[in-house]
């Protein structure tokens, strides 16, 4: 796996004043050194590690999925070989970025990282939210992602927040900024803004979570090439917080009776939406006729240089256009499809539009009630419920990708409780190639509410 | 514009292949009149049954095509009409033309969809959630007409309640009410009952009072009413309980016990002890006792006196 170009080693010093919560660009320079960490965030009673036991996982693939895991259900873990053989070993810098936010929403978390970061030690804490307080400066927490995490499109860090915050003790309310937060899809297989509001935030009026969900985009970015920035900005508030999400049961997929979209344009003409929306209605128009594509044109972010000669300096960020597509199925399945002008440009709109709508036909053949970019937040939260059983009707395509496996995996090694697999007796022989997962609850649900 | 491109190029090369089978409606061919009849026809039928036309499936994408040219060329004809003539006369020719956009009118969401789905909040499911709706109030009508016997029961039920809150009035103003249950008519007779009766009824549905009390009134009388009601009352219960008669339940007794135990709801901020006014902490005899003595509270009167 290639890495930022600009990051050194991936450990990063902690700084231990208040200025962390709020860390200036100036400050996040900082993060190049090599310094070894050790971190205690807030102290806790030594003897917890005697009564838990880490559990032991390596490698660096699935690391959100395992953080999570380790926040939901309260168990510490140890992940080892963290890129060993790499020529930049351990963890990258928007790794120990997403351990940042982790940190700032959650209460007593005790974060490791051994000399060369390939080893992480992690204690999950207490999931709080925004209170107060703990971080938050007028009720919301300010989460920047700096330039060298510009990897990863910003929905690597919304979509485990959000399946965090129903779990939260108090309302959760995190604006992520800064020069690496990209909003657009990335060519790295993130999800845009977009799609995260569109298709993934409904999913959890499956589980009951349905109020006071917002994320607002403030300011729009793109993945940004050599020498630029990417400056953009996302609200995230989720003030539902349940005790338990309810069982779900999703065995129909129901047909497609709806397309939505947001053909979106930074810092270039608002035409190029035209045109995506042209191509991407042509190919859909055929299947779905209500279909809409809204059009959003905002200008580059402006981000300020920092230099000494000219203080109050700005530069724009990253410009390009994307298109993201939701199909709605008539039991509130969502499929969504993303593509989004590469950092280096030379794509026409009409390629992307119609990748777009291809991408979206090619999600809706897979099968299911969930696609693939979803299904960690269904089955994460199915399995955080009650103690029950709910069952997930998932395409073999969908369920057969390395992410959902090791998921599975995960899971099991979390809760104790592994899922069950069977094919999907339905009347009609056609949905042969769909199989039906069945998730135990764990039924500890949120720790905070319970207490509280 | 690639769609579009498409389009036409199917068009075309359809209506490359038309003039030799069938006679096409936009076609200014000098055909026989009959074919002419034929099309004016066709075109009719279409215009009319569009929708719902059952064909073999090579047909429809046939007629389909012909739709969309003659649309097309109708527009051309409006706009474009040297070209469209142009085109009859030698096939080979494709039209492409950038500047219509005819499809820019139903094209636009409304701005209701634009703010329910690009608003920040997920959007919501507006199709779906009133089906939800009314199959929710569906079910429970559909299972209750199913059975006689439950609507009988719910029948019933409904009677028995009316009666349990109508027995204090209809016990005052019907005395044999009672003796005669059987036989009693199922609504009541005199007027003025009918309209307590009504007043009750609007009063459990959330008025804010009876429309029978009287506003203003010195406070001697309305003292003097209110302790002959509760005693009226209170003999009612007790007569009642006496001959096993099961009354309504009494609901005014919640009040009096709240209001002694319960401390009015403070504001956050205000003084824990006291009372606050015009800059000074007044503090009664009670208060500073409170304050003074271990005890706190004061709850006991042998504490009060031995320390005193």
């Amino acid at each position: 796996m290639s890495r930022g170009s600009l990051t050194s080693v991936a450990v990063e010093r902690s700084a231990t004043s208040a200025a962390e919560k709020v860390p200036s660009p100036m400050l996040n320079r900082t993060f190049e050194f090599n310094f070894h960490i050790l971190r205690l965030v807030h102290t806790r009673n030594m003897a917890d590690e005697t009564v838990q036991t880490l559990l032991q996982f390596s490698g660096h693939r699935h690391l959100t999925t395992r953080l999570l895991l380790s926040t939901l259900t309260g168990r510490p873990i140890r992940i080892s070989k963290i890129r060993p053989s790499s020529t930049r070993p351990g963890l990258t810098p928007y790794e120990t970025n997403f351990i940042r936010l982790l940190d700032s929403v959650t209460n007593g978390a005790q974060i490791q990282f051994s000399m060369t970061g390939t080893t992480l030690v992690y204690r999950p804490g207490l999931i709080t939210g925004c209170a107060e307080g703990l971080g938050a400066i007028g009720g919301t927490v300010r989460h920047e992602i700096p330039r060298e995490c510009a990897r990863r499109g910003v929905s690597w860090w919304l979509i485990p927040l959000a399946i965090l915050s129903p779990f939260s003790k108090g309302p959760v309310n995190v604006t992520i900024w800064g020069e690496g937060c990209i909003t657009s899809s990335t060519t790295h297989g993130d999800i845009s803004v977009d799609s995260v509001r569109t298709s993934i935030l409904p999913l959890f009026r499956n589980f009951g979570i349905e109020r006071n969900i917002e994320l607002r985009v403030l300011k729009r970015s793109f993945a940004p090439s050599q020498g630029k920035s990417a400056g953009g900005e996302v609200q995230l508030v989720f003030s539902h917080q349940v005790r338990l999400p309810k069982t779900l049961h999703l065995m129909n997929k129901g047909r497609v009776k709806r397309i939505r979209g947001v053909a979106y344009a930074v810092g270039v003409s608002g035409s190029n939406n035209a045109r995506m929306i042209e191509v991407a209605r042509g190919v859909l128009n055929k299947f779905v006729p209500d279909t809409y594509i809204f059009s959003d044109v905002s200008p580059a972010p402006l981000i300020p240089t920092y230099s000494k000669s000219d203080p109050n300096g700005k530069t724009k960020g990253a410009v390009g256009f994307g298109l993201s597509l939701v199909a709605e199925s008539s039991t509130n399945c969502m499929y969504s499809a993303d593509v989004a002008s590469p950092p280096l440009g030379g794509i026409t709109p009409e390629d992307i539009g119609k990748q777009c709508a291809y991408q979206l036909l090619e999600k809706i053949s897979q099968g299911g009630c969930v696609e693939v970019t979803s299904t960690e937040t269904m089955l994460l939260l199915m399995a955080m419920g009650s103690e029950d059983v709910g069952r997930l009707c998932l395409g073999k395509d969908v369920l057969g990708t390395e992410e959902v496996v090791q998921l599975g995996r995960d899971v099991k090694v979390f809760t104790g409780a592994a899922w069950g697999l069977r094919g999907h007796s339905s009347r009609d022989e056609s949905e042969e190639d769909e199989i039906v997962v069945s998730v135990v609850g764990r039924g500890v649900g949120n720790v905070g509410r319970k207490v509280a | 514009m690639a769609p579009k491109l498409g389009k036409r190029k199917r068009v075309t090369r359809e209506e490359l292949e038309q003039p030799s089978r069938s006679p096409s409606p936009s076609s200014d061919s000098q055909e026989s009149d009959d074919e002419d009849v034929q099309a004016l026809f066709r075109k009719a039928f279409e215009a009319k049954f569009e929708p719902l036309d059952i064909e073999p499936v090579q047909k429809k994408v046939k007629q389909d095509g012909i739709e969309h040219k003659d649309a097309e060329v109708e527009d051309e004809e409006s706009d474009w009409s040297g070209v469209s003539s142009e085109d009859e006369d030698n096939n080979g020719v494709e039209v492409f033309d950038y500047a219509a956009n005819n499809r820019q009118a139903h094209e636009k969401a409304s701005k209701a969809e634009l703010r329910a789905f690009m608003s920040s909040k997920p959007p919501t499911l507006s199709s779906s959630t009133p089906t939800a709706k009314s199959s929710a109030t569906q079910k429970p009508s559909t299972t209750d007409s199913s059975d006689p016997t439950e609507v009988e029961h719910l029948k019933n039920d409904l009677a028995l309640q009316n009666l349990l809150r109508e027995s204090t009035l209809l016990s005052t103003h019907n005395p044999t009410y009672s003796t005669r249950a059987t036989d009693a008519p199922a609504k009541p007779s005199s007027i003025s009952t009918r309209h307590k009766i009504a007043d009750m009824h609007m009063q459990s549905l959330g008025a804010k009072g009876s429309a029978f009390a009287q506003k203003n009134m010195p406070m001697s009388q309305r003292k003097g009413i209110t302790a002959k009601a509760k005693l009226r009352e209170d003999l009612r219960r007790k007569e009642a309980k006496e001959n096993g008669i099961i009354l309504e339940r009494d609901t005014k007794k919640k009040k009096a016990p709240s209001s002694l135990a319960q401390r009015r709801d403070r504001g956050v901020g205000g003084p824990s002890v006291g009372k606050f006014k015009n800059g000074t902490l007044t503090l009664s005899k009670k208060d500073v006792a409170s304050i003074t003595r271990d005890g706190g509270g004061g709850g006991k009167g042998k504490g009060k006196k031995g320390r005193r």
